[in-house]
């Protein structure tokens, strides 16, 4: 081998090298400091289960949220679906849950932010506190009214399950969004509201 | 000079070739660390004795609509929701690799021509 090529061999894999480094953004897995308490007790009396009614739209006055909400199921993967990216960013709810109002606890999801076009449906969901006020219209025309019992914000990572998912004795609602440190293409936590029925009305 | 040559395409190439590797390796990537539901058994308070670990840790199918009826979740999905969508990832799936990926092309591409100037210096050319 010359001279040369034993340069050109060098320069070559340096480019490589160089390259391959920079193909891996480093995501941070470990658990940053997060508010990882648990939603305390509520305090909101419980009020009767609705019918199955699938919801239509959501309002929340304290952050400004007033949306539409259309079906989410499943992805390919076996998580569940979100919302498209769009400029008019829309709530989701995941059809395998509840509807607002039965039993069980219904869950909506909503972007934080939706790219180039700007702030999500869910944007300022961190700011909500217990006792705020979330409505969700029913396609039947009535409206279930539920109170916030908690907020929390808890990395991916450790996501949450049960506590989302998992079956419970009362009408409750879940409303989930991205927050937290951003990562290359998305965020490390997730945000998810807590929230218990207690009326309904037309 | 004809080593010359191939040598600057060898070069170019492998330049090429490492842009593509942050490309990949972004497709490849799962949006968010994701949980398979038998690791995110956790006790909850409000959680009915009819959920077991053992039901959790099947994978999510659907399930016949009579349950979804019922209320509560009939199928629970894997892992978090990723529900926020970052600037930097709309503009560009691989923005960062794609800037170190030029970066390497470029720093290729000076490294081709010093040696094709010092190897026409050499040899009189």
């Amino acid at each position: 081998m010359t001279p040369f090529s034993r340069r050109a061999f060098a320069t070559a894999a340096m480019a490589s090298l160089l390259a391959g480094c920079g193909g891996h953004p480093a995501r941070q897995t470990t658990a940053a400091p997060r508010s990882g308490r648990r939603p305390p007790p509520t305090g909101v009396k419980p009020a009767r289960p609705l019918g199955r009614s699938v919801p239509v739209g959501l309002r929340i006055p304290a952050i400004g949220v007033d949306t539409p909400v259309i079906r989410l199921g499943l992805a390919p993967d076996g998580s569940v679906a979100v919302p498209p990216v769009t400029a008019h960013d829309r709530a989701g709810w995941y059809r395998h849950s509840p509807t607002p109002g039965q039993l069980g606890p219904s869950v909506i999801l909503g972007h934080v932010t939706v790219g180039g076009y700007g702030d999500g449906v869910f944007r300022h969901l961190t700011r909500l506190r217990r006792g705020d006020r979330v409505e969700a219209r029913l396609e039947n025309g009535t409206a279930a009214q539920f109170d916030v019992s908690a907020v929390r914000t808890v990395a991916k990572a450790d996501f949450p399950a049960d506590e989302v998912y998992g079956n419970v004795d009362r009408p409750e609602l879940r409303l989930i969004t991205c927050g937290g440190p951003r990562s290359g293409d998305g965020y490390l936590d997730n945000v998810i509201v807590f929230a218990a029925l207690t009326s309904a009305g037309p | 000079m004809r080593r010359t040559v191939l040598s600057a395409m060898t070069l170019a190439c492998t330049a090429v070739l490492a842009t593509t590797v942050p490309a990949f390796a972004d497709d490849a990537t799962t949006p968010a660390p994701r949980r398979t539901p038998a690791a995110s058994v956790s006790p909850v308070p409000s959680k009915a004795p009819a959920r077991t670990p053992g039901a959790a840790a099947q994978a999510p199918r659907e399930e016949p609509a009579k349950k979804r009826d019922r209320g509560q979740v009939a199928v629970v999905p894997k892992g978090a929701p990723n529900t926020g969508v970052t600037e930097e990832s709309s503009a560009s799936s691989g923005n960062e690799g794609a800037l170190i990926g030029g970066g390497a092309a470029v720093l290729a591409a000076g490294g081709a021509a010093v040696l094709v100037v010092r190897r026409r210096r050499a040899t009189g050319a």
